[in-house]
């Protein structure tokens, strides 16, 4: 087990070499000048060019990447063009906002998403399957942004319990957390059914039953375990892209994560904190992937990695 | 139920918690200890020499000074930091006397070696300074004794005091610039002499002020201000209304017209200096013609689209320089007359009977409605005959475009939004006018040249007597505005929207607002924030 994680992070290299390669060359493709839109239009040419010059910005494209790369291997991932801070400082600043978003949402997904899908395996074609599953498309179906005013205008307007957007205290956490479970309560609840109902209609299972084992034995000692593997992967998938920053959910909650950094940054074609923050990105996608998989192992027993 | 006691016991002391962690509902009579004031966008440095946004610089406003202040409805100069000042024959050199007693927040007395070091601080490549072409007149800054400084220019430039009253010139202590070093731009701490003092900066999230006990002006009326940074204009609205804050700057510009009538809560709106305009290519094909150009700013409705797209956000343009400013001569009143019947008739005097196509971009999102008053231009020049294709971009992308040479340029037409941090005319007649704003060099997009123009608004910036330059400017704007480089739309508005208890929130032409006493000089009338 060791050795195989050991293999997968040495593998983890070249895809995170890969991934700067693309983001230095993409963001450099869209058109926009960094030191023009950090000093404004009223800005003269001359200042202008003095902060290109400063910036590396007029040295060509293979040496420009050559510096970055030299930084980077140091753990330097360059200045911010828009604040003059380090981008390691930066990320930091924002990063367990957004951990603490993601883990929440995960959570609150897995719980209400496994409920809700066992519920529902258990007695399909039953209307209370057709009202979670129907409340399931609703989740999948409803724009983030759209479900995070309403639950703000009902919340935070009319009842006034909880406070409009913001961060700081548990109080903030509940809104965003809700807007941005949603759609991986559907995903998880739909894919907990369905992988539930094929194990359920197999033999051992009937077998279990004709042992005189209680429903919740059945269900959660037999059959879920066996059904889980398809679960897994889906919310080590939703829980790696919440991760990437929720970046509608973060605007509409005033939520200081990664993914406001992100699409502020690209905005401002601030290139060192597109390339510092994507590539943070693409490291906690690896690692959850590969936490993923081991946890295979744990679920199925069957699983060994040599 | 005996099976859910637990969990269900467990969620109910959760909410119950939750509820109690939140901040209580504002609106109380007393004032509040701590006023939130929700803003659209996030500090990028708090150096006040590295402002580049009005948002941001209104906040360093609260914890900085400068030598004077601009009044903000008597547009004149009036004492700050500064009580009196000489002004030299020639123009070429001025003399400040400072207020006596007063100390930087780190307790530093300010004398006439910080404002030299302030001043001169300017000029280092390593400061970001923006608008450092401000600074460039300036040949020398001398301390002529503790509170006596005198600055010599290298020019006679006009707009000299009003540049100082700019942010970027705030005075700051040296001893606190030179302690904290590189953190000096994301946490200016003991900086300033301004009546709130820096208290934390956390990235993405807020900015917290807190009251200078020793301010020399009069006593600021709160403990703390929190900047709150909320991206989402519908959000900062929401926070409003649900008393999460006291003050929103730009909630959606659709909601206005409610606001206006919502007892719960005020707007306070006033306009602005941000000319809103469509430049023309005036190198390109049919604009060549001034006639034609005539004919784009008679073919559309401007008050129409204020009151029904803009939901009264703006004022219609009556002169290539918006009102507040100085040297501003209004050259028609009412602005350029709606006349379809005028504009065809123009139009095939021009050989353009059957009109033309024409490019148009426009961003969307910068200038109050941009993407929809595009749309709206482009309607009413369909009835005139010129079929104007309407496109929008990200903002990098436009400015881009923008930057481009005459040569390589695509730019037909194109919505832009004009500011200046001085109210001086020049700012936006040299910045948009002047043959030498031709992009790349300059960001005049429509390429507009006129050789007795360039000639009064060279003279201009050599004049120092008021009157003689008044003369000048109001001849380069009739100039200006008959050439109809621009179909002249209108100057927008600033507002914010407040809980009502908030009381005298002054919102200045150039985009900034503040809940503090403006001008602090309480001899010149000043006005100032207060709880009801």
């Amino acid at each position: 087990m060791g050795a195989y994680v050991l293999r997968r992070l040495a593998l983890a290299v070249p895809t995170l070499v890969g991934v700067t390669v693309v983001v230095f060359a993409l963001i450099r493709l869209v058109p926009g000048d960094p030191a023009r839109l950090v000093l404004g239009l009223q800005a003269s040419e001359e200042e202008v060019q003095r902060l290109r010059v400063e910036l590396g910005l007029d040295q060509p494209l293979p040496v420009q990447y050559a510096r970055f790369l030299g930084r980077l291997v140091q753990g330097d991932l360059g200045r911010s063009v828009v604040t003059g801070e380090p981008v390691t400082r930066e990320i930091a600043a924002r990063l367990p906002a957004t951990v603490q978003l993601a883990v929440a949402s995960t959570l609150l997904a897995t719980a209400a998403g496994m409920v809700a899908g066992v519920i529902s395996a258990t007695r399909q074609y039953s209307w209370v399957d057709y009202l979670v599953m129907t409340v399931a498309l609703f989740g999948i179906s409803l724009p983030v942004f759209w479900l995070g005013l309403m639950l703000m205008l009902l919340f935070s307007v009319h009842l006034r319990w909880l406070p409009a957007g913001g961060y700081g205290t548990p109080a903030h956490l509940v809104l965003p957390t809700i807007t941005l479970a949603a759609f991986s309560v559907a995903i998880i609840a739909r894919m907990t059914r369905s992988s539930l109902l094929e194990v359920l209609h197999q033999d051992y299972v009937r077998t279990a039953w004709a042992k005189g084992l209680g429903a919740r034995a059945v269900v959660l000692r037999h059959a879920l375990k066996n059904a889980l593997i398809p679960v897994v992967t889906v919310i080590g998938l939703q829980f790696g892209g919440l991760l990437g920053g929720a970046i509608l959910t973060e605007t509409v909650f005033a939520w200081p994560g990664m993914g406001r950094l992100l699409v502020g940054a690209i905005v401002a074609r601030d290139y060192p904190v597109v390339q510092g923050a994507v590539l943070v990105f693409a490291a906690l996608f690896t690692l959850v992937n590969l936490a993923v998989d081991v946890l295979y192992a744990y679920v199925d027993p069957r699983i060994h990695y040599g | 139920m005996r099976r859910y006691g637990l969990p269900g016991l467990v969620v109910a002391a959760l909410l119950a918690a939750l509820v109690a962690g939140a901040d209580g509902p504002v609106g109380a009579q007393s004032v509040p200890r701590q006023l939130r004031v929700a803003i659209g966008i996030d500090a990028d440095r708090l150096d006040p020499a590295e402002q580049t946004t009005t948002t941001i610089a209104n906040i360093v406003d609260y914890m900085f000074e400068t030598l004077v202040d601009l009044h903000p409805t008597k547009q004149q100069i009036v004492p700050r930091l500064a009580t009196r000042w000489q002004v030299s024959r020639d123009g070429l050199t001025y003399t400040f006397t400072l207020r006596r007693g007063v100390r930087f927040h780190d307790g530093t007395p300010l004398n006439a070696e910080a404002v030299k070091f302030s001043l001169e601080r300017l000029k280092d490549p390593r400061v970001a300074m923006a608008l450092r072409f401000l600074v460039q007149p300036v040949q020398s800054v001398e301390a002529v004794g503790e509170d006596t400084v005198r600055i010599r220019l290298n020019k006679v430039t006009p707009t000299f005091l009003s540049d100082l009253s700019t942010t970027q010139f705030a005075i700051v202590s040296p001893t606190a610039v030179q302690r904290a070093g590189d953190r000096w731009r994301s946490a200016p701490v003991g900086g300033g002499t301004g009546p709130y003092m820096f208290k934390e900066w956390r990235r993405g999230d807020s900015i917290l002020l807190e009251r200078n006990p020793n301010y020399w002006g009069k006593k600021p009326l709160f403990d703390e201000i929190l900047f709150r940074v909320v991206p989402d204009a519908g959000t900062r609205l929401t926070q409003v209304l649900a008393g999460d804050v006291h003050q929103a700057m730009l909630p959606p510009a659709p909601d206005v017209k409610g606001l206006r009538r919502n007892p719960q809560v005020k707007v306070v709106e006033a306009p602005s200096d941000r000319v809103i305009f469509v430049a023309m290519n005036t190198q390109w094909g049919p604009f060549k013609d001034v006639r034609v150009r005539q004919a784009m700013n008679y073919a559309v409705n401007k008050k129409a689209i204020l009151a029904s797209v803009l939901f009264d956000l703006g004022t219609v343009s009556d002169s290539p320089c918006p009102p507040m400013m100085f040297g501003y001569h209004k050259v028609r009143d009412g602005g350029w007359p709606f006349s379809p019947t005028r504009a065809k008739e123009l139009l095939a005097q021009a050989g353009y009977r059957d009109g033309f196509e024409v490019n148009f971009f426009t961003p969307t999102g910068r200038y109050i409605q941009d993407f929809q008053f595009a749309q709206a231009i482009a309607g009413q020049l369909r009835n005139v005959g010129v079929r104007a294709n309407v496109t929008t971009m990200d903002w990098p992308s436009y400015v881009a475009m923008i930057q481009t040479p005459l040569e390589r340029t695509r730019i037909q037409m194109l919505v832009l939004g004009w500011a200046w941090p001085v109210l001086d005319c020049d700012g936006v007649l040299y910045g948009q006018f002047h043959s030498s704003s031709h992009p790349p060099r300059g960001l005049g997009p429509a390429f507009y040249s006129n050789p007795r123009v360039d000639q009064l608004l060279d003279q201009q910036r050599q004049e120092a007597n008021v009157e003689r330059r008044k003369a000048l400017l109001k001849e380069a704007q009739e100039v200006i505005w008959n050439d109809a480089p621009w179909i002249w739309l209108w100057s927008q508005k600033w507002y914010v929207v407040t809980t009502r208890n908030l009381d005298g929130v002054l919102i200045h032409p150039i985009e900034k607002w503040t809940a503090l006493c403006e001008p602090q000089e309480p001899a010149v009338g000043h006005h100032c924030v207060n709880w009801r």
